[in-house]
């Protein structure tokens, strides 16, 4: 294959399409028509390109009902996300879980067994602490609402017993001019 | 929607690409999976279009890259089996024909094979196929013009 073929295969697609000046063209033509295998490689791509075409397929029934139902799949998938709990720490979690009830209830390392009481202990004085503080503040909460709706049924009370006094001061008004 | 309008598209390219329906239709699935995990990521992007081919393309690509031995044993075993006689009925030797340049098209290097499935499979334009993978259109026709001649080659390769 000698130097111009090169160039001319790198024209033949733009050649094909007529994207060339007619200059080209000319040059390429005449090219063409003095060599064989130029001219085989043209009449090739020329015999192919409209066969391309016809290697478009419809999607198969099969597929485009696995399609449809990629959106309802993608959510499981994120779900499965959401609940997802690694194994190891699962795994991690339980053991120190199962020591700690072991160093408890036994007393297989007494200093440990100590220790653990008196964390334990620590633990339940700030419970109690902590719940005698939400009493509190229950109470106070609780006496702040009841004061403020006894303020308000007291009031409440006060404007009926005023229209009372008022209704039954017309009405003897009126028996006495009657 | 989405499927409606990209199945048939997202499908031909993964068809031609592999030469292969089963594979295809796999791969078709693969891309519409990726398409939605990634959905919320899209709003940046401009073309919803340029964005799928992108990921058709580079997904089509990664998986005849991890499976190349798989496709080059099979493009070899392709090359020992000839090709039955044609029968008299015509839609048979279309059918044949058919079979025979897909498998020719995925003897092509997977960046010209992806262009000239586009344009002349799908009948894209230059300029098209130029902005879906932001590369210059002198890129494009450069491919297109490369892998037209590889493809006319191999045919007068294996009439010789």
């Amino acid at each position: 294959m000698i130097h111009k073929c090169k160039e001319i295969e790198s024209l033949l697609s733009a050649y094909l399409e007529n994207e060339l000046s007619p200059e080209e063209s000319v040059k390429i033509a005449q090219h063409l028509a003095s060599c064989p295998h130029c001219l085989n490689l043209k009449e090739k791509i020329e015999e192919i390109l409209p066969k391309l075409s016809d290697l478009q397929e419809e999607v198969p029934f099969f597929l485009k009902n696995r399609l449809f139902n990629i959106p309802e799949i993608s959510e499981k998938k994120k779900f499965a996300k959401i609940i997802y709990f690694p194994k190891w720490l699962a795994a991690a979690v339980g053991t120190i879980i199962l020591f700690l009830n072991l160093f408890y209830f036994t007393n297989i390392f007494p200093s440990v067994n100590r220790e653990m009481h008196s964390v334990v202990g620590s633990i339940e004085t700030f419970v109690v602490q902590t719940g005698g503080w939400f009493e509190k503040i229950k109470e106070s909460k609780d006496l702040l609402l009841f004061t403020f709706f006894n303020k308000k049924t007291s009031e409440s009370k006060d404007e009926k017993m005023n229209s009372d006094f008022n209704l039954n001061k017309g009405l003897t008004k009126g028996g006495k001019n009657g | 929607m989405l499927i409606n309008a990209y199945s048939k598209a997202v499908y031909n390219i993964a068809l031609n690409f592999f030469a292969d329906k089963d594979i295809a239709a796999d791969v078709t699935q693969d891309i519409f999976l990726k398409t939605y995990h990634n959905l919320e990521k899209f709003k940046e992007e401009k073309n919803f279009t340029a964005w799928l081919f992108t990921i058709s393309r580079n997904y089509c690509i990664d998986y005849w890259r991890k499976n190349k031995k798989y496709f080059l044993n099979n493009q070899e075993l392709d090359e020992k089996i000839s090709i039955p006689d044609p029968t008299p009925e015509d839609n048979l030797i279309r059918e044949s024909e058919i079979v025979e340049l897909r498998k020719k098209i995925a003897q092509l290097e997977p960046e010209l094979r992806i262009i000239l499935i586009l344009r002349d499979i799908q009948d894209l334009s230059y300029q098209e196929i130029a902005s879906k993978f932001s590369i210059p259109e002198g890129t494009v026709k450069s491919r297109i013009n490369r892998a037209r001649l590889k493809l006319a080659q191999s045919f007068i390769g294996g009439e010789q």
